[in-house]
């Protein structure tokens, strides 16, 4: 045995289709995965091998969705549950990025928020409706704030510790240059947990979604909880898996714009993955 | 401050009579009950125009006492004297350790920082900022940010941001201390242009001995916490000097074993006190 090592053997012929495949390798594969789901669900559903009552196959549910669009009824739901979910994550994550930057900046008011903070973050959120049912009344308000406060706590705890875990030689460097304090907050704090507050609001988007659909499938007459919930109670399941899909792609479009977003706010985050 | 006929005396006496002037510093810093003396009664003259270095083992204070001089510290007694011209321009700048480019700005942003927190029109402070980029071999990384640049071009960036402020006085703290063996050198040697073109005032902090020699018109030796001024060498070597060559130059080889001697038994005694 000889111990040769030696790079590995290459075609002998380079074709286009390798460098194809190599170069669109990622592309094919994320979205030939979940076609690939869909057609296993499909023909599982059709073979009888799946209960197309239980789990109705994706060509009845886009049937559905397109008789549900036909009728108006979808699109509308699809915009009260939209508007609830951008002014839910809009009350929720401007005042909590506003409060939390100023508990990082001043000590004083950090100290004496922190343990309301403390005791009120881990709380399960939706054991307060009740709560917030009875102070603000069965009403619009009410869901807003549920959906809400998800995004402020995570707002809030990742812009105090950003603002916390500034490199304290960013600050160093704006001083010695000559940057007068006031300044600092512009120059420096801020740039410095851009990131840090972008990724926070990534995951409140996640969280002002359960939010509102869980706030849909309690108390509201309208909206895609509302479909989905109702639909399920009766037994309409290509209706409540219609919901469900439209659900998930108002998810992944604001998934994508946040992502989109995040490029233009902070350029300088990822150039390093632009290749 | 004295007044001019008291210099014009100490002129004869001390030396320069115009540069810094360090007399009696001492820092303590206070953490909760325990206080630390992290530098203790340094007398320290640097003429103006002149290069020097500090070496010193870890923790003896020397960027304590660089951070007193770039205004980051106070100290707990004495007081620093800085009698140099300056103008139009800014007194000091500190060249900081490579993490202190802001990693939000492009190369040309950061090397326009100082001059930007001056006020410097946009125009002008973007033409001497790429000027001086260029002069470091940055040219067409203008509009790169920090991330996507190697450690050495980041060095380079940030000497630029001191530079193009163009100060008086250059504090620089360990800046090529991350760097690798080669890249250094190359970066030294950039330094050493800049430097001989410029003639600024500059305390230099480092742990290498080599840089120190190579970079210094003197090189002064730090004792272990807390810091005093141990001993002082000049160091003769010609200049225009070539940090790619000088390490084998013989008389290099010699200065350098010297300052290694007085360096070396406060190198191990803090070694011996960070295990106790």
């Amino acid at each position: 045995m000889s111990d040769l090592i030696s790079a590995p053997k290459t075609s002998d012929k380079p074709k286009d289709s390798p460098t194809f495949w190599r170069k669109y390798q990622g592309m094919i594969s994320s979205i030939g995965s979940p076609i690939l789901l869909l057609i296993l669900w499909e023909i599982g559903a059709r073979t009888g091998f799946l209960d197309a009552r239980i789990l109705p196959p994706p060509t009845a549910v886009a049937v559905t969705i397109w008789d549900m669009i036909e009728n108006e009824q979808l699109l509308q739901q699809t915009g009260v549950t939209a508007l609830r979910f951008l002014v839910g994550m809009i009350v929720g994550t401007v005042p909590g990025i506003m409060l939390g930057l100023t508990m990082g900046l001043f000590r004083p008011v950090r100290v004496a928020l922190n343990p309301l903070v403390a005791i009120l973050y881990p709380v399960p959120r939706i054991a307060l409706f009740p709560l917030v049912l009875i102070l603000v009344g069965l009403n619009e308000t009410s869901n807003i704030i549920m959906i809400a406060i998800g995004p402020f706590f995570t707002m809030l705890i990742t812009a105090m510790g950003a603002v916390i875990n500034v490199e304290p030689i960013y600050r160093d460097v704006a001083r010695n240059f000559g940057v007068k304090p006031r300044q600092l907050y512009f120059t420096v704090t801020l740039p410095a947990v851009l990131p840090a507050i972008m990724s926070g609001v990534l995951v409140s988007l996640g969280l002002a979604l359960l939010g509102t659909v869980a706030v849909e499938f309690l108390v509201s007459t309208k909206g895609l909880g509302y479909v989905i919930w109702n639909s399920w109670q009766v037994l309409s399941l290509k209706q409540s898996m219609a919901g469900l899909v439209v659900a998930a792609i108002l998810g992944a479009a604001t998934y994508i714009a946040m992502d989109w977003l995040e490029r233009w706010i902070i350029p300088w985050q990822r150039t390093v993955t632009k290749r | 401050m004295l007044d001019s006929s008291a210099r014009a005396s100490a002129e004869q006496v001390d030396g320069p009579s115009t540069g810094i002037f360090i007399r009696d510093i001492e820092k303590v810093f206070q953490a909760g009950d325990t206080s630390v003396r992290a530098i203790d009664r340094i007398d320290l003259t640097i003429a103006e125009g002149e290069f020097l270095c500090i070496v010193g083992p870890s923790g003896c204070g020397k960027t304590t006492l660089l951070r007193i001089l770039g205004g980051l510290e106070t100290p707990s007694r004495g007081e620093v004297e800085i009698n140099i011209r300056h103008e139009n321009r800014p007194v000091q700048s500190m060249v900081f350790q490579e993490q202190g480019v802001f990693p939000w700005l492009s190369a040309l942003d950061n090397a326009a920082f100082g001059l930007q927190a001056r006020g410097v029109p946009k125009k002008e402070r973007r033409k001497q900022a790429s000027a001086m980029l260029k002069k470091l071999g940055l040219s067409g990384f203008e509009d790169t940010y920090p991330r996507e640049l190697s450690g050495g071009m980041r060095q380079r960036v940030n000497l630029a941001r001191a530079f193009a402020n163009d100060p008086a006085i250059l504090l620089m703290d360990e800046p090529l201390g991350a760097l690798d063996e080669q890249t250094k050198m190359l970066v030294q040697d950039d330094l050493l242009k800049l430097w001989e073109e410029s003639r600024k005032t500059v305390l230099f902090i480092t742990h290498s001995l080599d840089e120190a020699v190579t970079l210094g018109d003197r090189v002064a030796v730090m004792s272990h916490r807390p810091g005093r001024i141990k001993a002082m060498f000049d160091i003769d070597l010609p200049r225009p000097r070539n940090a790619l060559e000088i390490r084998n130059n013989p008389e290099f080889i010699e200065v350098r074993r010297k300052v290694w001697e007085a360096l070396r038994d406060e190198v191990l005694f803090a070694r011996k006190a960070e295990h106790e």
